[in-house]
């Protein structure tokens, strides 16, 4: 807010704008996510501990920075299958360049960034230049970018240990490396969205992609850009992911594509596009962790996990459509 | 110029379909039995996910067992994409009764749904053998069909794993299990084969819960497990992949010195992690040769049209020792 132009009106009007998006949204997901530490707390013996909250905090990074991605997808109202795939595709080539090569660390961790961007541009390319449906085409990488993993692992699952899990290992103020990388990319994210030309733009194009072109916005471009933006994102997650496992997985990030996708959608994301928030993604990320660790420490049966997911998803989200009706009636008020 | 833009992207796609198919074609020796003289049987071998290192040494084996024997069979190997892909499979080996193959060796996703059409095959006079998970033996007497069971004894890998490590504890150690994918059949096994040594060791088995095969799930099963258990002393997991990601769980918490991992299948990553010391032991169930016994075991039963019994084979503990 720092940065706001001096003058009272120009200031209530950004902020009306930012907030929305932003911390107001936010209360709900918030209180719910309360409402989940307080239920766990009490039904498991060592919930409510430091400990817990760093095992969550060890676990969320990869997710976050994968669904931040996802979450400029959403936005400009598009769709990324290919997420958890491509990141299996990048732990991979780390692993690859690690093992067989003797190439140092950020060499490797390039490598793997580079793959994602690639994967993530071809995407863009497919979806903007020839006007394809987003949903095949990132269906069709997702097979690409798994069978390329399993050709370049042997389907193996190859074990590099130390030379990786440093990375994981390094800290500033108590948080690990991957958490403070998430928070980062999450910032960013966030910045981006609200305060770049960059972040408008995939807005408009998600609201109406027609309008946006006529009033001058490269729509083609954005959608590119974005698509790119998601699997260079990918790729930093598939950093993080082999950093936690010290291994690169060929059956990594089966499933994330979805997980990806509801943690967004429960931030309060759009699935139509034009509307987003990453700080909600953020939190949707939190309130699917939290449920996957409260489930795990009180050591429910697997059916339960499952029904109980669901249920929260799909209660985040009644919850989320309420309230945005009440705050929309008063709003016009 | 309509008509140009729109047949670029077919010709694109046409490339790159001939392409892909050239480039596999290779891979897969599907010979139709009709080409061959009529003395050499086709075999087909059926798996499961050929994602899983496990499923891909398995049929590799039979692969190089086929070259050493490729006078005496064909083979047409295939898998399915992921391990729950049970209709994949059935329609797979609907695809081989089609194609008059001889003998099907199937390792089943499933270990009840893939027995009715294992059944017709057999009622078309095909020889059926059941490597890795076993059928369900209601479900084979509901049906009427008895189809030998080449293969380990899971649970007692299980147990010798458990033994070992019962040896490293004393009596009343909190342990936890990561299970396979609930509805695997050697999942179960090896569960219970874990069960017997804690049990008879008198361990406190404090959660018993899924990872579904997989590192990342079981990495974040076991990161809740070890917090809400501080007193934790081993970790037993149905799979390498998962013992894997327990193993990185120990790590991240700060407690590999006093939490002891064990494995199941003898992956070749594991291997590198147990003379670390990070993993105490696995069960090597000789992969390579799963699919070679029962394809040999097919072989005989197109030989001697004998009535099929269950067979089993080798399953051994690997420590460090052995490693050495």
């Amino acid at each position: 807010m720092a940065e706001v132009k001096p003058g009272k009106k120009t200031r209530t009007r950004t902020r009306a704008r930012l907030l929305p998006t932003g911390v107001a949204d936010s209360v709900g997901m918030i209180l719910a996510l309360c409402a989940l530490t307080a239920i766990f707390g009490l039904k498991a013996k060592h919930f409510f501990e430091l400990k817990t909250f760093q095992t969550i905090a060890n676990q969320i990074p990869d997710a976050v920075v994968i669904s931040v991605g996802v979450t400029f997808v959403l936005i400009i109202g598009g769709i990324d299958l290919s997420v958890g795939s491509v990141l299996a595709l990048c732990s991979a080539v780390m692993g690859a360049v690690l093992l067989r090569t003797e190439m140092p660390l950020p060499v490797a961790v390039l490598a793997c960034v580079i793959t994602g961007l690639a994967c993530g541009s071809i995407n863009g390319l497919l979806i903007s230049g020839l006007k394809l449906p987003a949903f095949i085409v990132t269906l069709g990488m997702m097979e690409i970018a798994r069978g390329a993993t399993y050709m370049i692992t042997g389907s193996r699952t190859a074990y590099i240990g130390s030379r990786v899990e440093v990375i994981a290992e390094q800290s500033l103020f108590g948080l690990s490396l991957p958490f403070l990388t998430a928070l980062a990319v999450a910032s960013a994210g966030q910045f981006a969205l609200s305060r770049t030309v960059f972040g408008r733009h995939a807005l408009a194009v998600g609201a109406n992609e027609q309008a946006a072109r006529y009033s001058g916005i490269g729509a083609r471009k954005v959608k590119w850009m974005v698509y790119a933006l998601c699997g260079a994102l990918s790729g930093v997650a598939a950093v993080i992911n082999c950093a936690r496992l010290g291994s690169a997985d060929p059956n990594a990030g089966t499933g994330f594509e979805l997980q990806a996708i509801a943690a967004v959608v429960i931030g309060g994301t759009s699935l139509m596009g034009g509307r987003g928030s990453v700080v909600g993604t953020f939190l949707g990320v939190c309130i699917i962790a939290v449920l996957g660790a409260g489930l795990a420490q009180i050591g429910a049966q697997e059916s339960t996990k499952r029904f109980i997911t669901g249920c929260v998803i799909i209660a985040a989200v009644i919850l989320d459509y309420y309230r945005r009706r009440l705050r929309a009636s008063s709003g016009a008020a | 110029m309509l008509k140009f833009r729109s047949s670029k992207p077919v010709l694109v796609c046409i490339a790159v379909i001939c392409a892909s198919v050239a480039g596999c074609k290779k891979r897969d020796p599907a010979a139709p039995s009709a080409a061959q003289p009529a003395s050499k049987p086709t075999i087909a071998l059926v798996m499961k996910s050929l994602a899983n290192e496990f499923f891909l040494t398995m049929e590799n084996g039979a692969r190089d067992h086929q070259k050493l024997h490729a006078a005496e069979y064909d083979l047409i190997a295939n898998g399915i994409k992921d391990e729950q892909d049970v209709s994949r499979q059935v329609a797979l080996v609907e695809q081989m009764i089609a194609q008059r193959v001889d003998a099907i060796v199937i390792a089943p996703a499933d270990s009840k749904a893939l027995v009715p059409v294992c059944k017709r095959a057999m009622d078309d006079g095909i020889a059926v053998v059941n490597i890795d998970n076993k059928f369900d033996s209601g479900a084979l007497a509901e049906k009427k069909a008895k189809i030998p069971f080449v293969g380990p004894d899971n649970r007692k890998g299980a147990r010798l794993a458990g033994e070992y490590l019962a040896k490293k504890l004393k009596a009343g150690d909190p342990v936890a299990i990561i299970e396979g994918a609930p509805n695997a059949f050697n999942g179960i096994q090896r569960k219970l084969g874990f069960e017997d040594a804690m049990n008879a060791a008198g361990m406190k088995i404090v959660t018993s819960q899924t990872g579904y095969w997989e590192m990342d799930k079981a990495n974040q099963v076991a990161s809740s497990i070890l917090t809400e258990h501080p007193q934790l002393k081993a970790i037993l997991c149905a799979n390498d992949s998962m013992a894997l990601g327990a193993a990185a769980a120990l790590r991240a918490a700060g407690r590999q010195d006093s939490v002891i991992v064990v494995g199941f299948d003898n992956i070749s990553a594991v291997q590198q992690l147990m003379k670390e010391g990070k993993v105490l032991c696995t069960v090597d169930q000789h992969a390579d040769k799963l699919a070679v016994f029962g394809i040999e075991y097919a072989l005989e039963m197109l030989k001697t049209r004998a009535a099929p019994e269950d067979r089993e084979t080798q399953v051994d503990l690997i420590t460090p020792d052995t490693l050495k």
